[in-house]
């Protein structure tokens, strides 16, 4: 086959030129432009990539900063070495992986981690290795209630919870149907809070929770009716939320009824999928920035999943928490020796974080120090799905999560946030 | 507590069970093959069907798009792979149609991913309201078409040399070739019409229930149910129970303790049934 010169050379060109925007954009560690060539530190991640659903895109966003980092320098000459295992979202094999990682790797760290399963599984390992986890995404109650397991996103109860609020301020909610999966310590964790709240604040409350492979979304949609709601919040995939609006839809409840949802349907594709006839009626609660802010922190996470990561990870809520985690687990790391970066001493480092700032946060994140569980990230904010996009439509405000008492007296006691 | 709402509701997706589980019967009746890759024959055509829509192509020639995908999945197994598995056991036959579904779930996941899509039909904003619930016109065609296509097959079965090939070979293969059925060209002709009933059942069970091709892959468990419950014989008693197990499954909703569990109910029914009717598998599988 003859080889086209000119357009080679053109195609060569524009692969020059889209290389070095990319490049200008993208700042990690010291920027010092060389690639770190000390003895790697090792941290670990697990996460859930095969199985029911992927969400390996947090820990994929880890590794593109954690390779960005190492080309610019490392933590003061040293490279991470960072080890990235599949739990298949099996409880037995997460604990398998963690013992590789914390045992057999020696890792020094856990940064990125995004399962369903492994909190519960690995919580207690984790407190008597004496490692702590900066985790990307948390789901179950597990990963909010545990010594050294600290998540980067808010979890689907806090989230639900700040729905709920923006529902009560902005929408004049007097009522509430709450809609969960029938999961253990993530639909009914979720949904009592709601439950909890409108005990505290007297407004009426409900409780559905449905199996997410139910393939009957209109029954569900006209049981949450039958008691004639203001507004209906969802704390499910999005996979089984886009079924529920379009039987919601179908009954014409898209008119009566406002709905709104955890982060979990936080999703560019979202607004287009359901269609017009949600728009200005389906709000989410954004755990992190917008996906398109043009912050300097979210323009540069973006910078680096061009430069470092593959154009097939998704750019998404998951892989915003996994850049944050990255970026928390370096700024521990560079206050340390070089010489002198163990378990003892990253784990001394990282307990001392209290005000790392992102753009893509809402409030600064801080681990905690003595606490007996984290959820730093409780401030947030909502969208609405208008013209086939999401639309901003609050500023960051507290969730109302009854639950969160004590991180708040905690925050306020060690004068944070 | 008002039931009938529910009841309502449970039609649609009932409707398009029992026309999911005829498909079943009539290919199990004519080749002994359980064919669990039923739903993914019908996924990937209304994959196919949605693609073809997102680039603006007329919906007729859509939805003729997605039941030529189907049916032609479904040919291109029973034309090469089946008869290769014609002689093994009838479980080894029913695993056999894993592979293709296992397959095609992996297609649907490179080319479409995960994404939540949704399928419309103009017919989903057209509806009458019954007991305060709007039953779309959709609803009202998977009704309309499970009970056509019964009668369809019917006809096939009782009235052509086609359907006479076909109960033959039901009641005995090898009888049936000593007497000059031709096998291999009933055998194709029912895997044509199992894909047919396929291609339009995962199109209306990706505009009424979602578009995502693991979730309509699955959704032949319930078929099969409804299909047990017919004896795998009967294309009248299998269509009823398809619809019964819709309407079973959305008449649980409102008892709270048992809502969240109640996508069990086709496998309960299905369970049930066996216990109770005993002989299914004896009298199914006689003389194979």
């Amino acid at each position: 086959m003859p080889i086209d010169l000119r357009g080679l050379a053109i195609g060569l060109f524009l692969t020059l030129i889209s290389a070095f925007s990319a490049h200008a954009a993208a700042s990690c560690g010291d920027n010092t432009g060389k690639p770190a060539t000390g003895e790697p530190i090792v941290i670990g991640a697990i996460t859930g990539k095969t199985g029911p659903d992927d969400f390996s895109n947090s820990t994929k966003a880890a590794k593109a900063y954690f390779d960005c980092l190492n080309a610019n320098g490392g933590i003061n000459g040293r490279p991470v070495k960072y080890l990235v295992e599949d739990d298949q979202w099996n409880p037995e094999i997460a604990a398998q992986l963690a013992a590789k990682l914390v045992n057999d790797e020696k890792a020094v760290l856990m940064v990125g981690n995004s399962s369903f399963v492994e909190c519960g599984a690995n919580a207690d390992f984790y407190k008597k290795a004496g490692i702590l986890v900066l985790a990307g995404v948390g789901v179950p109650r597990e990963c909010y209630f545990a010594e050294n397991y600290a998540p980067a996103n808010a979890g689907p109860r806090v989230s639900m919870l700040g729905a709920m609020g923006y529902a009560l301020d902005k929408l004049n909610a007097k009522s509430v149907v709450c809609i969960g999966p029938n999961i253990p310590n993530v639909g009914t964790w979720s949904c009592d809070g709601v439950m909890l709240l409108a005990k505290e604040k007297g407004f009426a409350a409900q409780t559905i929770l449905m199996d997410p492979g139910s393939a009957d979304a209109t029954s569900i949609i006209l049981q949450a009716a039958s008691s004639k709601p203001d507004v209906i919040v969802l704390g499910l995939p999005k996979g089984v939320t886009v079924p529920l609006l379009t039987a919601a839809e179908e009954q014409g409840l898209n008119q009566s009824i406002t709905f709104l949802s955890a982060a979990s349907a936080y999703d560019l594709s979202v607004p287009s999928t359901i269609g017009a006839g949600w728009a200005g009626k389906f709000y989410v609660n954004m755990e992190f920035n917008d996906l398109n802010a043009q912050t300097p922190d979210n323009q540069n996470w973006l910078a680096v999943m061009d430069q470092y990561g593959q154009k097939s990870d998704p750019r998404d809520t998951f892989a915003q928490a996994g850049y944050l985690a990255a970026r928390i687990a370096e700024k521990a790391l560079m206050t340390l020796d070089p010489a002198k970066i163990n378990r003892e001493t990253v784990s001394a480092a990282v307990r001392q974080i209290k005000d790392f700032k992102s753009d893509i946060f809402c409030a600064p994140w801080y681990f905690g120090d003595g606490q007996p569980r984290h959820n730093a990230n409780s401030t947030t904010r909502m969208a609405v799905a208008e013209g086939g996009k999401w639309k901003v439509v609050s500023d960051c405000a507290p969730s109302p999560d009854p639950e969160l008492k004590d991180i708040r007296a905690f925050e306020k006691s060690a004068g944070i946030n | 507590m008002n039931i009938l709402p529910f009841i309502i509701s449970g039609l649609g997706i009932g409707a398009v069970y029992a026309l999911s589980g005829v498909g079943l019967v009539v290919l199990f009746r004519a080749t002994g093959v359980l064919n669990f890759a039923f739903g993914a024959f019908g996924a990937i055509g209304a994959h196919c069907a949605w693609q073809l829509l997102e680039w603006k192509v007329p919906l007729a020639v859509a939805i003729l798009a997605a039941v030529a995908v189907s049916t032609a999945s479904s040919f291109a197994y029973g034309r090469i792979f089946a008869p290769m598995l014609s002689h093994r056991d009838t479980v080894v036959r029913a695993v056999g149609t894993l592979a293709p579904a296992l397959i095609l779930i992996g297609i649907m996941g490179v080319i479409w991913g995960e994404l939540p899509r949704r399928l419309q039909l103009p017919t989903d904003q057209m509806f009458v309201s019954l007991f305060a619930v709007r039953l779309t016109f959709t609803r009202i065609i998977a009704i309309i078409l499970a009970v056509a296509m019964v009668v369809a097959i019917t006809l096939l079965l009782n009235r052509t040399r086609l359907g006479l090939d076909m109960r033959a070979l039901a009641n005995d293969r090898d009888l049936s070739a000593v007497l000059g059925v031709r096998i291999l060209y009933t055998e194709t002709a029912a895997w044509i019409i199992t894909g047919i009933f396929s291609g339009f059942a995962g199109l209306l069970l990706a505009d009424l229930v979602r578009l995502q091709g693991t979730f309509l892959t699955l959704l032949v468990i319930p078929a099969i149910a409804a299909a047990i419950l017919g004896q795998l014989q009967s294309l009248w008693q299998t269509a009823a129970a398809g619809i019964l197990i819709g309407i079973a499954e959305a008449a649980l909703t409102p008892i709270a303790w048992i809502s969240p569990y109640r996508a069990a109910s086709p496998f309960i029914i299905a369970l049930v049934a066996v216990t109770i009717l005993g002989g299914t598998a004896k009298v199914a599988l006689k003389d194979r």
